[in-house]
């Protein structure tokens, strides 16, 4: 499992696109085009990229708490790995914009994304393998 | 015509972006042996603006080295006509600049809008390029948090792709955290 983070609009996918061979067979989910976050992992792909986590955590903002969005996405964590183990050749990839810089949101249920937000990050960057921060299209290795 | 270097510095709010980017402006003036153009993209709206603005304006005049203030809130490919000798510029700053191109437009911003302010914005650096020794282009890190409103989005949009592009084509971008700069494109000189 890679994990690639780093702000909005700072050339993200497009440093994976060049960066890891998308073809046909690579599943490449998006959260900005509404695709829903799967539930069970496609058997049948060997690279499935997940683009714009941030907006699936923000779908759970609306029912649950932070805490509780941390717990349920380290149960998915756990699935994604059992999944890239059970075929070495499978791979996944995980997009998520960094919101963690700005001053404090007004709306509470906008604090508990931003807070579950980051606490997912943390543990996606403690569990994959490689973790990379883009800036303006530059990665910077840091793990 | 050929196009002289740029050089890159963003940062936080107070991270002490600009006091570096002064610092690599009278470097670069030094070893060329060329004048410094300063170009200002704020307008002195308020008084905070007017102490920040009059703070880093000491700073520079307690410099050994004679700066050129030139104010270009907007159109900044007008501020050529100034130069002489291919000077040394640095334009302070990105975030500002494209407030005020986006702003001046004074209708309602639509995303046609925004991308001729990104073509505008960088052939107006693109003419700067052609007539300087070095550019260095001072901007900020106000990407990363997410906000409920299209326009502001719209502006984090443009400004993210054009920090992509000015990246691409610099020859140096330094991240500055706290007034240490970190070298993310470049050779150390």
């Amino acid at each position: 499992m890679h994990f690639v983070t780093g702000g909005s609009y700072n050339g993200k996918a497009k440093w994976v696109r060049e960066q890891y061979q998308v073809t046909d067979e690579t599943i490449w989910l998006s959260a900005y085009q509404d695709h829903d976050l799967p539930e069970n992992m496609d058997h049948h792909s060997k690279r499935i990229i997940l683009e714009g986590i941030e907006r699936w955590i923000k779908q759970d903002s609306q029912q649950f708490n932070a805490a509780d969005i941390r717990a349920s996405w380290n149960l998915r964590i756990e699935g994604f790995l059992n999944w890239e183990k059970e075929n070495e050749d499978r791979h996944l990839i995980i997009i998520g914009n960094d919101l963690s810089k700005g001053i404090v949101p007004i709306e509470a249920s906008d604090r508990t994304w931003r807070d579950a937000c980051g606490w997912v990050y943390q543990d996606l960057a403690e569990r994959a393998d490689r973790v990379e921060l883009i800036w303006y299209g530059i990665n910077q290795q840091l793990k | 015509m050929e196009k002289a270097p740029i050089y890159f510095v963003t940062g936080g709010v107070r991270s002490g972006k600009s006091t570096f980017a002064e610092k690599l402006t009278t470097q670069c003036s030094q070893d060329l042996n060329r004048g410094i153009v300063y170009i200002a993209c704020g307008r002195a709206r308020d008084e905070e603006m007017v102490l920040r603005i009059n703070k880093h304006q000491e700073q520079r005049e307690q410099s050994n080295v004679s700066w050129q203030t030139r104010e270009f809130p907007t159109d900044i490919e007008e501020s050529v006509k100034t130069f002489d000798h291919q000077p040394v510029v640095l334009l302070d700053c990105l975030t500002t600049l494209l407030d005020n191109e986006l702003f001046s437009a004074n209708t309602e911003w639509s995303q046609i809008q925004a991308s001729q302010v990104y073509d505008k914005i960088l052939a107006g650096l693109e003419t700067i390029q052609q007539n300087v020794s070095t550019l260095v282009i001072v901007s900020n890190e106000v990407l990363h948090e997410y906000s409920h409103f299209s326009s502001v989005q719209l502006y984090q949009r443009t400004l993210g792709l054009l920090h992509q592009e000015i990246v691409q084509r610099a020859e140096k971008a330094y991240l500055v955290e706290s007034g240490m700069p970190v070298m993310m494109k470049g050779l150390q000189s």
